[in-house]
């Protein structure tokens, strides 16, 4: 059974915002990650030649390698933006959530 | 005999067990030993999860598959470091906010304590241990070439220092012989990388353009399907780094020796940041390896093939970056890869049974804390015997499997279990058991009919099983178990269960009040 306190905060409106945001946050940021990881896979069993095509004409580094360094500079920027925005929301309205639960104790 | 190398392996040995002794002090309760006092900060404790994951088999193994198979490698480069923000998006904190000690805590912080216990405890040693000793058996080998040691001087070697960190230093010890072994780690690739792109004059084209011409595949390195070249095998491969990182109770047991989950988040995006570069770094130091070893007969055995196997390719190139020292500072290094990562191992398999199978299972939460650590300390000595005994048996012997088998359970029965109990209130014990073992169940079988042993190791002509990989099966028959026993069970307990989803979703969010 929920106690008369956890009763409190799932109708507190920061609470409510809390779960939104994160879950707005983790799960978008994750599937275009995990889109991209599952694109590179596909195009390397169904399309290699996309892949193994020199990203300039006439150069020599092919897509392959310049998506796969794409990725993971996506995952960096992924991973720094949720820490800002957890850092810059989430935090402060972790901190309201428990101070208003502490009030009503 | 490298006497740079064998200088640098006992500086590094001295050092870190000077730190078992200062950490065995400090080591009193429980929560010292198995989250070293919860006191680690988000840097350190970045620094250390980053070290758990580069282990011998990324530094020296991913680069090995850049040298031999060159673009695939990028599947293994991406899919290592995406299984991180899995862990940053959705488990570091929450594991944080409702575990003490194992991920174990988590799955049966609502579900019936024993039974989803004991089969997380499972699960833990069933990633831990196949992982320990396919580590022991590389290392062995390893360390023979690098030092010239026998092979079971070699073994016992790392088996006795593990033992004596996890036994006396427990989790401060391990912590920081990763700490320090994750910096060594990261100047010796940083040097490698710099060492690679300023012999190309900083010129990544012409790094491709030279690995083209040496490598005997051509340009196909430079294109997909050197190697994996059908979907499933792609998607369980894919599906097994994503997840099955976040199933790998040693990392996972990390986020316990922060002191709240903001250090939890903060480690985890200290840690990306450390393996995404490291990772970066590997692609380039493959291709260097291509370049300065393939046709370097300096590093070729008589009929043309890589002294000591293609393992060896960045140890080679570090002899041609640095000379002499520098190829002793990476063998030294290598060694210390391995040491730092069965160590962590040791303790997860230790906590597995002491904590997990003694405390919550036979003793029902209400263990006597000596008594505990008794037991932990008696588990990891045991661990330590066997798989020492274990790798000097194995010795020779293909045991890719075991890593294998690892990485497959981790992401087909403990990653899906706590995700599920996390995030899905009609999660029931019913369900957790019936998922978790059906994952189990799928992925040993499948191992076993694959080509891996059901060919290579019994010797029949084909397969019955097609695929190396069984993580895609294994992970939809725990997915599918887990929800089909989940929303038929309909008994007493379920309700209950089911009921107190909320209070343990509000706990996850906002940490204990």
């Amino acid at each position: 059974m929920l106690s008369q306190r956890d009763k409190e905060i799932l109708t507190n409106k920061d609470f409510d915002k809390l779960v939104t945001i994160r879950r707005r946050v983790s799960w978008s940021f994750l599937l275009v990650l995990l889109g991209l990881y599952l694109a590179f896979g596909l195009l390397s069993v169904y399309f290699p030649e996309v892949l193994a095509r020199p990203v300039f004409a006439g150069g020599v580094v092919p897509f392959g390698v310049v998506m796969g360094y794409g990725i993971l500079s996506m995952i960096f920027i992924a991973t720094l933006v949720y820490v800002l925005i957890a850092n810059r929301y989430l935090t402060p309205l972790k901190r309201k959530v428990i101070a208003a639960a502490g009030k009503e104790q | 005999m490298n006497v740079t190398a064998i200088i640098m392996f006992f500086l590094f040995v001295g050092v870190t067990l000077v730190i078992t002794v200062w950490a065995a002090k400090r080591t009193k309760t429980r929560s010292d030993f198995y989250a070293a006092g919860e006191s680690i900060g988000g840097l350190q404790n970045g620094l250390a999860i980053a070290g758990d994951f580069m282990s011998a088999a990324t530094f020296l193994g991913v680069t090995a598959l850049v040298y031999s198979t060159g673009m695939d490698a990028m599947l293994f480069i991406i899919g290592g470091t995406l299984g991180w923000a899995v862990i940053l998006l959705l488990v570091a904190e929450r594991l944080r906010n409702l575990g003490r000690y194992t991920f174990s805590d988590v799955v049966a912080f609502r579900l019936e304590r024993k039974s989803v216990t004991t089969m997380s405890a499972i699960g833990s040693l069933a990633v831990a241990i196949p992982y320990l000793l396919a580590q022991m058996v590389g290392a062995g080998a390893l360390i023979q070439i690098l030092f010239g040691m026998p092979y079971e001087v070699a073994v016992i070697l790392v088996g006795v220092l593990m033992t004596l960190y996890v036994m006396f230093g427990g989790m401060l010890a391990t912590t920081w012989i990763q700490t320090i072994k994750a910096v060594l780690l990261l100047v010796g690739g940083t040097i490698l990388g710099l060492g690679v792109m300023s012999m190309m004059n900083f010129d990544f084209g012409a790094l491709v353009t030279a690995a083209v011409s040496e490598h005997p595949k051509g340009s196909a390195i430079m294109a997909p399907g050197v190697m994996f070249t059908d979907i499933i095998t792609i998607i369980s491969i894919g599906l097994a780094f994503v997840f099955g990182t976040a199933g790998l109770p040693h990392v996972l047991m990390r986020f316990f020796t922060v002191p709240d989950a903001l250090q939890a988040r903060r480690s985890v995006a200290y840690a990306i940041g450390f393996i995404g570069y490291f990772q970066s770094l590997i692609f380039i130091i493959g291709l260097g390896a291509v370049v300065y070893v393939t046709n370097n007969p300096e590093f070729l055995t008589a009929d043309g093939s890589l002294i000591g196997g293609t393992n060896m390719a960045t140890v080679h190139l570090s002899k041609v970056i640095g000379g002499d020292l520098f190829l002793g500072f990476i063998s030294a290094v290598a060694f210390a890869t391995i040491l730092a990562v069965v160590s962590g191992l040791t303790l997860s398999a230790a906590a597995a049974v002491s904590h997990d199978l003694y405390a919550n299972v036979i003793c029902d939460g209400d263990s006597d804390r000596d008594t505990e650590l008794k037991i932990s300390r008696i588990t990891t000595l045991v661990i330590g015997l066997t798989t020492m005994a274990l790798a000097i048996l194995l010795e020779g012997e293909n045991v890719a499997v075991l890593a294998l088998i690892a990485l497959a359970i981790a992401a087909s029965v403990n990653f899906p279990v706590m995700f599920l109990s996390m995030y899905w209130s009609k999660f029931t014990t019913r369900g957790a058991l019936a998922g978790g073992y059906a994952g189990l169940a799928t992925a040993l079988i499948l191992v076993l009919l694959g080509p891996t042993v059901w060919v290579t190791l019994f010797g029949f002509d084909t397969p019955i099983f097609p695929y190396h990989y069984p993580t895609l099966f294994a992970m939809l028959a725990n997915l599918s178990c887990a929800y089909w026993f989940s929303v038929n069970d309909k008994s007493d307990r379920a309700f209950a269960e089911i009921e107190s989803y909320d209070a343990q979703w509000i706990r996850s969010e906002i940490g204990p009040l």
